[in-house]
């Protein structure tokens, strides 16, 4: 092997180079299938496009071919196999172990039998994400959904970004004859290079849904019926005329674009002349405002490469692998190429634990303690201050501070437990300020589980917050504050856009009560969600796959969407409903389109004060993936600072032995997940997942029925269990429709307690 | 010569360690502890002795390689998997004479500074895993491994890894990986083993056959070793007879010995009346000689002048019964069985061979058969990743330029020549 030296010179066309690469590529088709006409990778095939280029173009093999097997075997839902087209590469077994974490890909026997594949070539019991698919040069791995549908050459594409967590993929979405076919991810293109979780490049099916909303519908008469746009906007401009001030209150969505998001929030401060803004029914607005000022959100972007770079990367309160399955790969690509620690703090085990040098099981809702803790370490003249932590080792604590101590940088990526358990904040506020008085370099990363949940808050879609974290004269009310009104009748009329209150609200039951109080609700939206058949009104929008814009990703990244298609049936872009919506009543209300609503931006948001639609949608001439241009800049402002409370904490009961904890599933986002053929095939009805040690302690059986019983809601559901989990916690993922576990919740009640009992 | 490697071969009592003892073994270890690390490699620099597990690399210089600093990690790994066929010579140092095995690996590993060494057999030899296993216990037992070898201060522990047939898995950088539990495959080199070895710490690989050369070098000296045999290659060395002689076997006699003397000497001749056609020299992989080289001196270079190898020693001889052709077959059809896939020119081209010798063989040759084997050759050798393509190669070239005639008369005719 010669290394490649500086000042080397590589003849890339001797003619040794050329007999050899031509000599390779013989060898290579001489055990091909050469089945072209049949396969889905042709038209983009590595092989074909080497072997058109450097020959040889003329076959010399006339022995009986090798085969692996006669007929393709499916690995998965999504993934299916041939291996007669192997070139045997190994990226789709490398990808997998190095890159995904998850080693259910290797290369089995040996020589030209050797075949990559799993162990007995059975269903995989693996993430499902496809990037051994991704990286194939060949059809061998290929997407089961998109089998025979099409040629590359049938399908026109464009550059986008996956809609559903906040990693921020740039992937390119492909339709035929309007019905979207592929997501595919590019070498050396958007953060996340050539890979993507199994969310992103299977679940964007919902696109196709025949459910989907295509015509509005208004409730008149005790039923919602279809109607038309013009008979929708004469029954908003009856029910709202007039109504103005704090009797009005919009949610609008972490999915929306930038300048939507921009735009509703003008809506209701502008038009409506409410302060009751907010961007999500999840969690309480003044926990946002803590975790914005705690995380440094309004400093500006941090990439997530530099976070790498650090010599100790703390992940804490995040699900991480599950939730944002790209930062995760990356995290581990990277940390295994280089000297760091990598440090873990949560109640439940994950992928990424393989990748950490340090892992702190802790109770749900305990990060804060942690990180007070550590802090209290750093600071020299305040030590030992563990009063608050009783349920964590000292010895544990103390790694961690040597760690932190021995490191010059340190990286805190801080997930949305923060948001749940907003009390936490105060810690991850106190050690950043600890780590930076003694003279280190701090970077926090929020990891964030909806595409556009930081770009919403920095468009000033909050009630105590306006663009750019800006101050506003009045605080409104939050989702929270707002059904609170709504229950005593001091908000009458609410418009939700993309939002599924019902669903989400942690207090199923309190959040239904509320809405049903109003006088009048729009919901706007794709499907016709529990909370839009509630609606006086029911707008239709479109996906992001429908409409134009950006979106800021959790590292603060701003990032071009592109439309693939127009929005099915009579639905619009959701730009243009709420633009119409405001027009209603005031006639000037704009910015009028999209690129407009950039330009104000840019004007009046120091965040966005360069933010560019042009570059970022580029590949990188040098390969690197961190396009530092696309960072938002510092804010003038700050979040206001507020201290949360603790959440009560429910009184022990020996009835519950588990804490609740909840969050995103590795294959589902929200509830719009739950409209993906593709996701719903790898996993559609509950689960329960505790550690294994509980299942053996309580009789419980993984794979089983179980009934999961809290004070206010009790649900069957299948149980599954996670080696390494912290014991008494039960996870529920907020995705299943036979289960909303926003039912387990009360309002004010603090973390659920459940029992778990086998189904008998 | 009086026998160094085999001289307890076929002594059903030798491999138990105080028999061992009693014929002056560990006395080697003892001395060597007593010197300077860097004074044993100079001795063994200065003895001229090259590597015996194919490559002829003088084993001083290697493990002068291996850094001095002592707060990095060593290891020392000693190459037992045998896999060449025709060769067998490491077993019969295994089998019976194990201490010899261990006391070599003992100095070798004080000399680098090891305190862990690793002794990878290939998965077929059950009993000298047992008799390996047994020994280093014994070996333990008296104090000759673990903490404070004879109380000397130096630590060093020893282990058995068994391989699982594969031939790649004998060469160096595929061993390691083996080792350290990955598919075997071998490893793009720089870094070489001496640097990043196992673990990627700084590792020497060695040969049975050579490290059981050492405890006579530290004994009788490194003058005494390079007396021995050719100058540039001196020593004793163990040739592995087999193919049709009257006594197939194993002989330790000195480098570069001639063939003829091997065969006709020491091996008891041709098998029957019919004459030599044709002789492997070192194993599968070194092209083939005929009658008229018999006189060649059977020592790395003089062989190497002739366009073959010594490699493992392993002599295979054959009379004028034996087909070209299907010796060809069956050589190729072993390098395609034992590619382990990583480069595309062996795991495909070798097949390919295999392939079209098969038809040869079988009588359904084609006209351009011949032209199609030399053109196919060209496109793997010197494009693969490690030396087992190569190999495979060679061995094909050997044939096809001494029996030419042969394959062809098989293409035509579909049947052998004479
Ligand atoms: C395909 C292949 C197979 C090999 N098999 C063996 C083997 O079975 N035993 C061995 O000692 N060396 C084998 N070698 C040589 C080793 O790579 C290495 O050169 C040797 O163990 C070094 O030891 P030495 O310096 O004592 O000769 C093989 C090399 C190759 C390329
Ligand atoms: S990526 Fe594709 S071509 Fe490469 S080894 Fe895997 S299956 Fe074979
Ligand atoms: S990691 Fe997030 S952004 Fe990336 S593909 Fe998965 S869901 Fe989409
Ligand atoms: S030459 Fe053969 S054995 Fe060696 S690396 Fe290549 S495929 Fe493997």
């Amino acid at each position: 092997m010669t290394p490649v030296l500086h000042g080397i010179s590589i003849l890339t066309d001797s003619p040794t180079v050329v007999s050899a690469r031509a000599g390779a590529l013989e060898f290579l088709l001489a055990n091909h299938a050469l089945d072209c006409p049949v396969c889905d990778k042709a038209g983009e095939c590595e092989l074909q496009d080497m072997v058109h280029k450097y020959g040889p173009h003329k076959g010399r093999h006339t022995e009986k071919k090798f085969k692996f097997h006669e007929k393709d075997y499916a690995l998965s839902p999504v993934i299916i196999k041939n291996s007669n087209r192997c070139v045997q590469c190994i990226k789709c077994a490398r990808v997998c172990r190095e890159v995904v974490g998850v080693n259910v890909l290797a290369a089995i026997g040996r020589g030209d039998h050797q075949e990559e594949t799993s162990f007995f070539k059975t269903q995989l019991d693996c993430d499902h994400c496809g990037n051994c698919i991704e990286v194939c040069p060949v059809g061998c791995f290929m997407r089961l959904p998109y089998r025979y549908k099409a040629r590359p050459w049938d399908l026109k594409g464009a550059d986008t970004v996956c809609a559903y967590c906040a990693t921020g993929c740039r992937m390119v979405m492909e339709h035929r004859d309007g019905t979207v076919l592929r997501a595919r991810a590019q070498y050396g293109v958007g953060v996340n290079s050539e890979t993507l979780c199994a969310r992103g490049r299977f679940g964007f099916d919902y696109i196709n849904s025949p459910e989907r909303l295509t015509t509005p519908h208004v409730n008149r008469y005790g039923k919602l019926e279809a109607a038309t746009w013009v008979e929708a906007f004469d029954y908003i401009k009856e029910s709202l005329m007039g109504v103005s001030g704090d009797e009005f209150g919009g949610i609008v969505s972490p999915r929306y674009t930038n300048e939507e998001a921009y735009l509703f929030q003008k809506l209701v401060r502008d038009v409506f002349k409410s302060a009751n803004v907010d961007s999500t029914s999840r969690w309480e607005a003044s926990g946002v405002e803590a975790f914005a000022a705690a995380a440094g959100m309004n400093e500006g972007g941090v990439s997530v490469f530099d976070c790498m770079e650090a010599d100790t990367v703390v992940v804490i309160g995040a699900q991480i692998s599950d939730e944002n399955p790209v930062t995760d790969y990356i995290i581990r690509r990277i940390s295994a190429a280089r000297k760091m620690n990598v440090i873990i703090v949560s109640p439940r085990a994950m992928k990424l634990d393989s990748s950490a040098n340090l892992l702190l099981r802790v109770a749900p809702g305990a990060e804060g303690a942690v990180l007070n803790a550590v802090a209290l370490s750093l600071v020299p003249d305040k030590t030992g201050g563990y009063a608050q932590t009783a349920d964590i080792a000292k010895d544990m604590i103390d790694a961690l501070v040597a760690k932190l101590k021995a490191s010059a940088s340190v990286a805190i990526i801080a997930g949305t437990e923060f948001l749940r358990h907003p009390e936490s904040c105060a810690g991850l506020g106190f050690l950043k300020d600890s780590l930076k008085s003694s003279g280190k370099k701090v970077l926090i990363l929020p990891a964030l589980d909806r595409c556009n949940q930081r770009g919403v808050w920095e468009m000033g879609a909050h009630p105590g917050f306006g663009p750019g974290y800006a101050g506003v004269e009045k605080r409104g009310k939050g989702t929270h504050e707002m059904l609170e009104a709504a229950m005593d009748g001091g908000i009458t009329s609410m418009y939700a856009a993309g939002v599924d209150i019902v669903s989400m609200f942690p207090d199923a039951q309190f959040a239904q009560k509320a809405l049903m109080r109003l006088k009048f609700l729009i919901v706007q939206d794709t499907f016709m969600t529990e909370t839009a058949k509630m609606a006086h009104v029911v707008l239709p929008g479109a996906t992001f796959a429908e409409k134009e814009g950006f979106y800021t990703n959790q590292e603060g990244r701003a990032q071009i969407i592109r439309s693939l298609l127009p929005p099915p049936g009579k639905a619009k872009r959701d730009f243009d409903v709420i633009k119409a919506v405001g027009e209603i009543f005031d006639t000037g209300f704009g910015p009028k389109n999209p690129a407009l609503a950039l330009d104000e931006m840019r004007k009046t948001n120091p965040m966005y004060r360069d933010a560019s639609l042009a570059f970022n949608n580029k590949r990188n001439v040098d390969n690197k993936l961190d396009i530092k241009a696309a960072l938002v800049k510092a804010a003038d402002a700050a979040p206001p600072s507020v201290k949360c409370a603790p959440a009560a904490i429910a009184p022990k009961d020996d009835k519950y032995q588990f804490a609740l904890m909840t969050g995103n599933h590795l294959f589902h986002s929200g509830m719009l997940s739950k409209r993906s053929v593709s996701l719903t095939g790898l996993l559609n009805s509950a689960v329960v997942e505790i550690c294994p040690e509980d299942a053996v302690f309580y009789g419980l059986k993984p794979g089983a029925k179980v009934i999961v019983k809290g004070a206010h809601y009790e649900a069957v559901m299948t149980l599954t269990v996670r080696p390494g989990s912290k014991r008494g916690v039960a996870f529920i993922a907020e995705n299943y429709q036979d289960c909303p576990v926003n039912r387990f919740f009360k309002k004010g009640a603090g973390t659920p307690q459940v029992a778990i009992r086998p189904c008998s | 010569m009086d026998k160094v490697l085999l001289k307890k071969l076929g002594d059903p009592e030798a491999h138990k360690i105080d028999n061992y003892v009693k014929a002056g073994g560990y006395k080697a270890l003892g001395m060597a502890l007593k010197m300077p690390p860097d004074n044993i490699i100079q001795a063994v620099k200065d003895s001229g002795l090259r590597g015996r597990g194919g490559a002829g690399f003088s084993t001083g210089l290697k493990w002068s390689f291996i850094p001095k600093d002592p707060t990095i990690k060593k290891f020392l790994c000693c190459n037992a998997d045998e896999g060449e066929p025709g060769t067998f010579k490491d077993r019969g140092i295994i089998d019976w004479d194990p201490h010899l095995l261990i006391e070599g690996m003992i100095i070798a590993s004080y000399a680098i500074g090891a305190a862990k060494s690793y002794i990878y057999i290939r998965g077929e030899f059950a009993l000298g895993a047992a008799r390996l296993d047994a020994a280093i216990k014994e070996a333990y037992a008296k104090g000759y491994l673990g903490p404070n070898v004879m109380g000397t201060g130096f630590n060093h522990d020893m282990f058995v890894h068994r391989g699982f047939g594969a031939y790649i898995c004998g060469e160096e950088t595929a061993l390691l990986e083996s080792i350290e539990g990955f598919r075997a495959q071998p490893r793009k080199k720089p870094p070489f083993p001496a640097l990043a070895g196992l673990y990627s710490k700084p590792t020497v690989i060695n040969n049975v056959e050579t490290l059981s050369c050492i405890p006579a070098i530290i004994e009788r000296g490194a003058k005494w070793f390079s007396s021995i045999g050719p100058e540039k290659s001196p020593g004793p060395k163990i040739f592995c007879v087999s193919g049709h002689v009257k006594k197939p076997g194993l002989y330790e006699l000195p480098m570069g010995t001639t063939l003829r003397e091997i065969i006709f000497n020491h091996a008891g001749g041709m098998l029957t009346e019919k004459p030599l056609k044709a002789v492997i020299p070192g194993g599968v992989s070194a092209p083939m000689l005929t009658e008229k080289d018999l006189d060649t001196s059977m020592d790395f270079d003089s062989l190497a002048a002739k366009g073959t190898m010594l490699g493992s020693g392993a002599v295979v001889v054959m009379d004028s019964s034996a087909c070209m052709v299907k010796t060809a077959y069956i050589i190729n059809r072993f390098f395609s069985h034992e590619s382990c896939g990583k480069c595309t020119p062996c795991r495909d081209g070798t097949p390919w061979l295999t392939n079209i010798l098969m038809r040869l063989e079988h009588g359904e040759g084609k006209q351009g058969d011949v032209e199609l084997l030399e053109g196919l050759c060209a496109n793997i050798f010197g494009r693969t990743f490690c030396p087992l393509g190569d190999g495979a190669v060679m061995a094909l070239r050997g044939a096809l330029k001494n029996f030419r005639n042969e394959f062809e008369y098989h293409a035509k005719t579909g049947r052998c020549l004479g």
